[in-house]
């Protein structure tokens, strides 16, 4: 306190030290406050954003589309073990003994033509550039090319793979573009999921909480019963019955997910229901579906959120496993299940294939999850735990 | 109790035909039948096939023939093997799921049971922060990512593990993890926070104010209570287990029910998707009736009336 003089003397603030108010904040710049203070959660919204540029954008700055192939040039890691060439190139050997032309860059410039093939010595002879030659030599395995001198080259030089940043599939095609359109189709899928959902339960759970009575123990013993058995199980089973596709997958995930979402707003609608501004808006001769919408759903717009955001996941992953199962998307699209599903095979040679679509999944699943618990912190304080 | 009991057997009883009837529905809505591949079969063969599977009785005709089969425990044929029952599946596969099941529901038990209550006593200590981190990385983390790194590091690289088949114990060790992973992480999370919530009632005061000690305060009071809800949730656990089964089943060749499933979606082989689905259903609603039953002996308020 600062004491002067005179008692009666106003006294001013000096600098911002003092002041015991801060500007008033509205009810969402409060939940972006506290979101942002939880590091997890920001960091799944960078990560998330991160993800949907690499999703949209991505496709136009590839100069390869998801089905491009070059058989070629297939199974090509993105960090190649290279050899010398006569001329000061580099040699990639790849695992069917094919050699591969690579430049200073770590440009891949093509496979060589087969040349004269040795059995017994374990040696084959490919012409190179015109004049020169190259002795493939799989005596021992890896196998290796044999310098000048006619001596294995034991340990070659790692460089990256200019050409396909993250190397080639069974049929040539380049990861990193398949990764991008495979990012857009599981997105996609999850969020039309998630938004079906989201309207299916919002109508289902707050018409059933709404009107109550026998209408509501009808409604909940329908959703008790569907919720009694794995949803997979229908997941697989409507699917089955639709061909393949990516309008059947979003078919089959939109109509099962909802269950969930109508508990939440049946739990929501029922605390709401009954208070003032609810029967307030029935005075005046408000129809029941405009109380719904006009007052009940925005209410329990928080709890929504946070459902709807760890439905997106839980869409991701269940369209990743069909895929991985075998009835997901159709080749030769690819979603980020079907990448895993067709590296699992060449999984010892190529291990590279699975991983990196694995990375993207865990990727989008970490980072759904981490905003869909911070924003439940940040919407409803009370259940931090 | 009885009365409760009745009722909800009588409720089981009408999920299960209620499934019973919407799998066969939805098989019998497929376009073009279950004959319609991509062999083109001639029209006499078509018939023969459809006569043969009394595909051309009526709908409801149908549905009388396959429930009255399911009542003698008869899932009927294959639509795509031979002179195969869906009940050679069941019966060949069954004992290998059930056995990895089983032995991944005691795994999934005691390892996240001791997780939480170790993450809950040591709240906000790093051992609660590294257990929670693990709990987070197996909650997000899809089984088979899991399973394929699990396969990649152990099996290729490191060569401790066979990597397929179940022949030997250790054969067990990898299927066990990748499926349990999501099922001890969740339960993990849940018994932290029940214990928790448990360890800061009243009655775990009254406890320690008589002078009670503190193992003694965890174990006989904290503990019974904070298992309710992990208890509620095994149902759904099971369930977990049985779908992850699928994949896990897929990745390791183990020659599950699982396997036999997933073989019959990809083929097409709709009785055998049907008679799989009602035998999964059935067997589900059967375990969460049982957990349903635990709870009376976990929790003496709950007696049904």
């Amino acid at each position: 306190m600062i004491q002067t003089e005179n008692k009666w003397e106003r006294i001013t603030l000096e600098g911002e030290a003092d002041r015991l108010y801060t500007k008033p904040r509205t009810f969402a710049q409060d939940v972006w406050f506290r979101f942002r203070h939880k590091p997890t959660a920001l960091l799944g919204l960078i990560i998330n954003v991160l993800l949907l540029l690499f999703a949209i954008i991505g496709p136009y700055l590839t100069p390869y589309g998801y089905d491009d192939q070059n058989t070629k040039l297939a199974n090509i890691p993105p960090v190649m073990q290279v050899f010398p060439a006569p001329d000061g190139e580099y040699l990639y050997i790849t695992k069917a003994l094919k050699i591969i032309e690579v430049d200073k860059n770590g440009n891949l410039v093509g496979q060589l033509k087969k040349g004269k093939d040795n059995s017994k010595e374990k040696i084959t002879v490919f012409p190179y550039k015109d004049d020169m030659t190259v002795t493939l030599d799989y005596t021992k395995m890896p196998a290796t090319v044999r310098d000048a001198e006619g001596n294995r080259i034991e340990q070659g030089k790692t460089i990256w793979n200019h050409t396909y940043l993250l190397g080639t599939d069974h049929l040539g095609r380049d990861i990193l573009s398949r990764l991008m359109y495979g990012t857009r189709i599981s997105l996609l899928v999850a969020f039309i999921a998630a938004a079906v959902n989201m309207v299916i339960g919002i109508f289902y759970g707050g018409i059933s909480g709404y009107l109550g009575g026998r209408t509501d123990a009808v409604m909940m013993r329908i959703v008790d019963i569907i919720s009694t058995i794995p949803l997979t199980l229908y997941v697989i089973l409507i699917k089955v019955t639709l061909d393949d596709g990516f309008l059947s997958i979003v078919i089959a995930l939109s109509s099962v997910y909802w269950v969930d979402m109508a508990r939440v707003v049946r739990g929501q609608v029922l605390s709401l229901k009954n208070q003032e501004f609810v029967m307030a808006a029935r005075t005046i001769g408000s129809s029941t579906l405009a109380i719904l919408t006009n007052h009940l759903i925005p209410n329990a717009m928080g709890p929504i959120l946070v459902t709807v955001t760890m439905l997106i996941p839980s869409a991701i992953f269940m369209e990743a496993f069909m895929s991985f199962i075998g009835i997901g998307i159709a080749p030769p699209l690819a979603s980020l299940g079907t990448m895993c599903n067709d590296a699992t095979e060449a999984l010892r040679t190529n291990p590279y294939q699975l991983f990196l679509p694995a990375l993207v999944i865990c990727l989008i699943m970490f980072a759904f999850n981490f905003v869909g618990d911070g924003l439940r912190d940040a919407l409803d304080p009370k259940l931090k735990k | 109790m009885k009365k409760y009991l009745i009722k909800r057997l009588g409720m089981m009883l009408i999920t299960l035909f209620l499934i019973t009837l919407l799998t066969f529905l939805l098989m019998h809505a497929v376009p073009g039948g279950p004959f319609n591949g991509e062999k083109q079969v001639s029209k006499a063969v078509m018939d023969a096939l459809n006569e043969k599977y009394k595909l051309n009785d009526p709908l409801w005709k149908q549905f009388i023939d396959y429930v009255g089969g399911l009542l003698r425990f008869d899932l009927g044929p294959s639509f795509k093997y031979q002179g195969k029952t869906v009940n050679d599946f069941i019966e060949n596969g069954f004992p290998y799921s059930a056995k990895l099941g089983g032995i991944t529901l005691i795994f999934v038990l005691l390892a996240s049971i001791p997780m939480g209550i170790v993450s809950a006593l040591k709240n906000g200590k790093w051992q609660d922060m590294l257990l929670m981190t693990l709990a987070t990385i197996g909650v997000t983390i899809p089984s088979f990512v899991i399973a394929t790194a699990l396969i990649y590091v152990f099996s290729f690289k490191l060569q401790w593990t066979p990597v397929y088949g179940v022949d030997t114990w250790k054969g067990y060790i990898l299927p066990v993890i990748a499926m349990g992973g999501y099922s001890v992480s969740f339960l993990a999370r849940l018994m932290r926070s029940s214990l928790l919530d448990v360890m800061g009632q009243d009655y775990i005061r009254t406890a320690r104010a008589k002078g009670i000690s503190e193992t003694r305060v965890i174990v006989k009071h904290a503990l019974r209570n904070a298992l309710i809800p992990v208890v509620t949730v095994l149902g759904p656990t099971v369930a977990n287990l049985l779908t992850g089964s699928f994949v896990i089943e897929k990745i390791f060749a183990i020659p599950g029910m699982g396997g036999y499933f997933v073989n019959s979606v990809t083929q097409r082989d709709y009785t055998t998707i049907m008679g799989m689905t009602v035998f999964y259903a059935a067997f589900l609603i059967a375990m969460v009736f049982i957990v349903d039953l635990f709870y009376c002996l976990i929790d003496p308020r709950i007696r049904y009336e």
